[in-house]
């Protein structure tokens, strides 16, 4: 629905999107008419067309993370069995569905995998605390958030998006990846502060 | 409450990726309990995730995941209803306001749910702590008003929320719900004000083992 910035593509460009063209679905999509299907009519066209979005992704995000495949598709599976049974406590106006489910995932995985007991007592905190801020977009809103976001990160400089990727799909603290890349840890903050303050100022609106 | 020291933008980010540390992370939940304005960035640092996650390329179908989709289904007819009503981890009430000793819940765990009935120990002339069992990076402090504390650094990234008191160093006038997120490279004096005991709750990351860290450092270099 939002208007495609890039210009003619070249013949380079014609060949990528040519090659992508068997994945389509790799656009951001608005799901909220299909959870709302989901959540009061349990439409199971609705969540398998949810489902067959992001079982695959689900799966990668959960190897990158180091998990045996088998593992991984164990935790994406109950991701999306929770979707099907929670349906009705998503709120399209509180974030995106990828969101809701990106922090489902990551914190299946932290629970089960990592077995840190901490983290869901954590989450139930802040998420209690959260439930009263009452910071509610709508969906229309939250979809166009997540496509300028998703067009900033495509921007970011190498360096800094090489650093995002580390912390969310290898889940690398700082001191692991200065270690990694043997940059001072300082280094290391202040590359995520500005890419992070760099997609925070398309993410409210005005840069 | 409203804090005028935030968790910086990395640690938001690593806590968003569940990178962070626990220690770290306890701390800085305790942090994300009191302060919406860093509740609100942490929704942003969920939502660059989110991206992350779709912008992944999956292979294409195939026969396993079409075996994954149909074991789905049949989930979908025995987990129908009942479940629905089952909110697991849900948290319990909110008591916030009605204990001016409760502690924030995500330190429930570790120091109890009240100021009150902490046991504290001798650390040093001002100082007390207590480490939490099974956590031991993870601890509290208790400084006696007017204290000053010696010239410091860490070396590690370390997050410290103040509960009660104050204190003041190089940085500025740490008061309650304020947040400390320093680096290691960071050297600090902190000072306490006067009149109450500053009790503030502390982590620190992990030590990390360089071996052969120059070489790699050089290397790394090399091939940039």
């Amino acid at each position: 629905m939002y208007p495609d910035p890039t210009p003619l593509p070249s013949s380079l460009d014609a060949a990528r999107i040519v090659s992508n063209s068997h994945q389509p679905s790799n656009e951001p999509m608005d799901w909220a008419g299909d959870m709302d299907a989901v959540a009061r009519l349990r439409d199971r066209a609705c969540f398998l067309r949810i489902y067959d979005h992001f079982m695959p992704r689900l799966c990668v995000y959960l190897r990158g993370l180091g998990v045996p495949e088998a593992v991984a598709e164990e935790l994406a599976q109950e991701c999306l069995l929770r979707l099907w049974l929670r349906a009705a406590d998503f709120d399209p106006a509180q974030g995106a569905l990828s969101t809701w489910l990106y922090r489902i995932a990551r914190n299946l995985h932290i629970d089960r995998v990592r077995r840190e007991r901490s983290w869901m007592q954590v989450q139930a905190a802040v998420e209690q605390a959260a439930a009263s801020d009452g910071d509610e977009h709508s969906s229309a809103e939250q979809y166009a958030d997540q496509a300028r976001l998703r067009q900033r990160i495509n921007e970011l400089p190498a360096v800094q998006a090489r650093l995002v990727r580390m912390s969310y799909f290898e889940a690398k603290s700082h001191g692991e990846i200065a270690h990694a890349l043997g940059m001072p840890l300082g280094t290391v903050k202040s590359h995520l502060r500005r890419a992070f303050l760099q997609l925070q100022s398309k993410v409210g609106g005005a840069p | 409450m409203n804090p005028h020291h935030h968790l910086h933008e990395s640690t938001l980010m690593s806590y968003a990726a569940g990178a962070l540390p626990a220690p770290l992370s306890i701390v800085a939940g305790v942090h994300l309990e009191q302060c919406r304005h860093c509740r609100q960035r942490l929704r942003d640092a969920e939502a660059i995730g989110s991206v992350l996650l779709e912008k992944t390329q999956p292979p294409p179908p195939d026969a396993r995941r079409e075996a994954l989709r149909q074991a789905m289904l049949a989930q979908l007819d025995v987990n129908e209803p009942v479940a629905l009503s089952v909110a697991t981890g849900s948290p319990p009430p909110a008591r916030q306001g009605a204990d001016p000793d409760a502690l924030p819940a995500a330190l429930h765990p570790y120091f109890g749910d009240s100021l009150a009935h902490l046991r504290w120990r001798w650390m040093a002339p001002g100082v007390h702590c207590i480490r939490a069992e099974r956590m031991p990076s993870l601890i509290m402090l208790k400084i006696a008003p007017g204290k000053c504390l010696p010239m410091h650094s860490h070396g590690r990234n370390e997050l410290t929320q103040i509960l009660r008191g104050a204190y003041n160093d190089a940085l500025g006038l740490f008061g309650p719900g304020d947040m400390a997120d320093l680096d290691g490279e960071v050297e600090h004096q902190p000072v306490t004000v006067p009149g109450v005991p500053c009790i503030c709750v502390s982590a620190l990351d992990a030590p990390l083992v360089f071996s052969g860290w120059l070489a790699r450092k050089i290397q790394r270099f090399v091939k940039l």
